[in-house]
């Protein structure tokens, strides 16, 4: 027996973390807000497992004679206010790329980037992944805008192209049973449930206040929030809404004072949501103050100033865990691109490296590309430079997220899993 | 004679009967019952077009008939079969773009229209017009869907619904800012009834009355993407696909499964609990009164009755119930990633994800044999 125990503890360490998230509900769902479980069994369920591509495609050829093996990138690029978020995502991209063709490139020949700017007329998306098509990309990074991302991955069943999202949180995203697309970031459900949890659970606040956004970014982001704070015996008591770039907030402010909240979540850009608890504060409201992940950003903390001390937030990685991968990527980044990387730089750097490892093994057949990004093994714990990568059956990352708590101008971060099952008692 | 209050009470009865009959439903197992059948055409005798034929790809996105003409769209340019010659038409001969989505024949004027990943075209006196969002009201240049209604030829595309009226030449645009969609993703649209049915990504079903001039929309009551709370209350996912019309209903796909529409009550169809092949559908196209789903795993019809699922060189008859009958067949559609049909009076063109095939009818759902 004795000489089985080392044989078992590897069993049970083998045990792959998608049969362990099996086990859980759809989105590691807490129990007690998963939807209308309290009197009714859904009919049907979705997303129980990985929707299969049954198209054909996998019996084509390699080409012959190509120069270059093309990446594509949307990102929001131009005349956006967005573009420092793209331009991370576009430099994450090139730093993986520059590393992959350092070594060799696909069979020697160079991976080259092809961006794209996402912002423009109507549904400028659809149209520049069909351009990335003509260009004959083998697969698409991107993007981060919601409306943008969700018409590109139509394009892209149609065309064939996987998709591999590192920037866009909206939930639905990956909810579209669309056998072509994989996220390698956290979504906004669960940075919903970390919320929710300590709001409720943690702080014991009974009544919220909800400002954010007048954009499908806040309105999607905080569907998840609104349900699970009903599902937990607190519906959202007032939600008001600001639009991008505007700098006074007295309207709204007024409002949730006169709603006697005991807290605030906000749901926005960083500029704006610093932009607000300044004028919160200046009003005399001294309520605390959640975000969405977008306030772990310098600019949060240099606009809020010190009223950034408190507030409280989720990120979808954390940068201060010991990670040979991260530390290596923060310098060369910065060595590169002479700045700092953020959230979109680090996913954006493991989107690429993951793509340029399915073009490697699968070759340059974009179904068997599909194949491997989405087979449940090769990348299922994929350990990069922004931590590990859990996918659920939906190919969306529901590793681990950290609750975020600013204090003395700083970030510090701790597992939400810890904090959930130190109230709860129970694990997600 | 009844009184008021007998009245009331047999009132009350029949509205809690229709309550529970159409409120509730059986579970998958449940549903396995002898159900009544009523008879439906089978399709034999396949044979499968592609590139060695002339086709410029075996990758089929659409096809259309007209009258002794068909066409064909694939990812590589436009067919036409006439008098068993093809002819093929890419960007050279004006075609927008080659990857040709959706195609639709005016009764009026006999004009083709092609909905293409690069704008909208027009066939007409054997020279191609191109409509893009940079000369026209289209509201995004990859269409997914184009119908001609009259003098009217509606589209779906990636940034809204737009209807361009051929006699005045005017465009109408219909997005999240004036249609209750919440974003202008549109996948699919359809003429019946007098109303204009578009399938809208995320958004359900939207409707337009041509006579009121409104629209109204019809999603899935539960507002959950990852259930089906009741699979007759409505739409049974807000993920839209295509819809067709006929006979005075309203089909609608999903890529969750399957739903019906009469204009009073909605019914939801899914692959565990009927005869639907696979709850994965890229198109679907209604006509007489049978409606036929190209899904990611063979083709389904349907006539509110029975199922035919042409599948893995098989015809299985109401499939997933008790009834359910499996013949061998000797020839089969060449795929069953099944991406776009159109029917004639006796045969059926299947656009697949590896060619395009064409089946006749030999036979029926009554007819007792088990091979076709």
């Amino acid at each position: 027996m004795k000489r089985l125990i080392p044989f078992l503890i590897i069993l049970i360490f083998s045990v792959d973390t998608y049969a362990q998230y099996k086990e859980k509900n759809y989105g590691n769902t807490p129990n007690e807000i998963v939807p209308y479980a309290n009197f009714q069994n859904a009919y049907k369920k979705h997303f129980l497992e990985p929707w299969p591509f049954r198209g054909s495609g996998r019996e084509k050829a390699e080409p012959a004679g190509l120069e270059t093996v093309r990446i594509g990138l949307l990102a929001p690029l131009e005349n956006s206010k967005d573009v420092p978020k793209g331009m991370q995502m576009k430099q994450g991209a090139m730093l993986a790329l520059e590393q992959a063709n350092a070594k060799g490139g696909y069979k020697g020949i160079p991976f080259e980037l092809m961006p794209h700017n996402d912002v423009g007329l109507w549904g400028a998306a659809a149209n520049e992944v069909v351009t990335m098509d003509d260009e004959g990309v083998w697969a698409i990074l991107g993007s981060l805008n919601d409306i943008v991302t969700h018409v590109a991955i139509r394009v892209a069943l149609k065309c064939e192209i996987s998709v591999v999202n590192m920037a866009d949180p909206d939930p639905t995203l990956t909810e579209t049973n669309i056998p072509w697309v994989i996220r390698v970031i956290s979504d906004d459900r669960q940075s919903s449930y970390a919320l929710a949890n300590r709001i409720y659970k943690v702080d014991n606040h009974q009544r919220v206040s909800l400002l954010r956004a007048n954009n499908r970014y806040g309105r999607v982001g905080t569907g998840e929030f609104k349900d699970a704070s009903r599902r937990m015996g607190h519906p959202v008591a007032v939600e008001v809404r600001f639009e991008d770039g505007h700098t006074d907030f007295t309207d709204q402010l007024n409002t949730i004072k006169k709603n006697n909240s005991d807290a605030v979540v906000l749901w926005g850009d960083a500029k704006e949501m610093g932009l607000i608890i300044n004028q919160m504060r200046e009003m005399g409201m001294n309520h605390p103050v959640y975000a969405c992940d977008r306030a772990v950003t310098g600019e949060f903390l240099e606009v809020a100033g010190k009223n950034a001390d408190g507030v409280t937030t989720t990120c979808q990685y954390n940068p201060k865990l010991p990670n040979p991968k991260y530390d290596q990527f923060v310098t060369k980044y910065k060595e590169r691109f002479n700045t700092d990387p953020d959230v979109f730089a680090v996913h954006s750097y493991d989107a690429m490296n993951i793509t340029i490892e399915a073009i490697r093994r699968a070759g340059l057949n974009r179904t068997k590309i599909r194949d491997l990004l989405t087979d449940m093994e090769t990348f299922q714990n994929y350990k990069g430079a922004s931590g590990e990568i859990v996918f659920d059956a939906t190919w969306n990352d529901v590793g681990q997220i950290y609750m975020v708590d600013i204090k003395g101008n700083d970030f510090h971060y701790k597992p939400f899993e810890a904090e959930y099952q130190a109230y709860t008692g129970s694990v997600k | 004679m009844m009184n008021a209050r007998n009245t009331y009470t047999v009132s009350g009865l029949i509205i809690t009967a229709v309550l529970l009959f159409g409120f509730t439903r059986p579970n998958g197992n449940e549903s396995k019952e002898e159900k009544k059948s009523e008879s439906m055409p089978l399709y034999g005798n396949w044979k499968t077009y592609g590139k060695k034929d002339g086709l410029p790809s075996d990758k089929i996105y659409a096809v259309r008939a007209d009258g002794d003409r068909l066409w064909v769209g694939t990812n590589q340019g436009l067919a036409l079969l006439e008098d068993g010659v093809w002819t093929v038409y890419t960007e050279e001969d004006g075609l927008a773009h080659r990857g040709v989505l959706a195609i639709d024949v005016s009764p009026v004027t006999g004009d083709v229209w092609i909905a293409t990943m690069s704008g909208l075209n027009r066939f007409s006196g054997g020279k191609f017009e191109t409509f893009t969002q940079f000369n026209s009201g289209l509201a995004n240049d990859v269409i997914y869907s184009v119908i001609c209604d009259g003098k009217d030829v509606w589209v779906a595309t990636g940034g809204g619904a737009g209807v361009l009226d051929t006699y005045t030449g005017k465009w109408g645009i219909y997005t999240e800012q004036n249609a209750p969609m919440h974003e202008p993703w549109t996948y699919s649209i359809c003429a019946g009834g007098n109303k204009i049915f578009i399938a809208a990504w995320g958004g359900g079903v939207i409707e337009w009355n041509k006579e009121t001039q409104r629209f109204r929309d019809y999603t899935d009551p539960d507002g959950e993407m990852e259930i089906d709370l009741f699979p007759d209350d409505g739409v049974v996912h807000d993920i839209t696909t295509a819809v067709s019309y006929s006979n005075d209903m309203l089909w609608v796909a999903t890529y969750f499964g399957m739903s019906t529409y009469d204009g009073t009550h909605w019914k939801g169809y899914f692959d565990h609990d009927s005869g639907l092949a696979s709850n994965f559908i890229n198109f679907i196209r209604a006509k007489d009164g049978i409606a036929f789903m190209c899904t990611d795993n063979g083709l389904s019809s349907f006539n509110g009755e029975t199922w035919v699922t042409y599948k893995g060189g098989k015809v299985i008859i109401d499939g997933n119930s008790a009834g359910e009958r499996s013949l061998d067949a000797t020839s089969s559609i060449s795929h069953d990633f099944t991406i776009g049909v159109d029917l004639t009076e006796n045969e059926i063109w299947v656009a697949t994800s590896k060619g395009l095939c064409r089946g006749e009818v030999i036979g029926s759902t009554e007819t007792k044999t088990s091979k076709l």
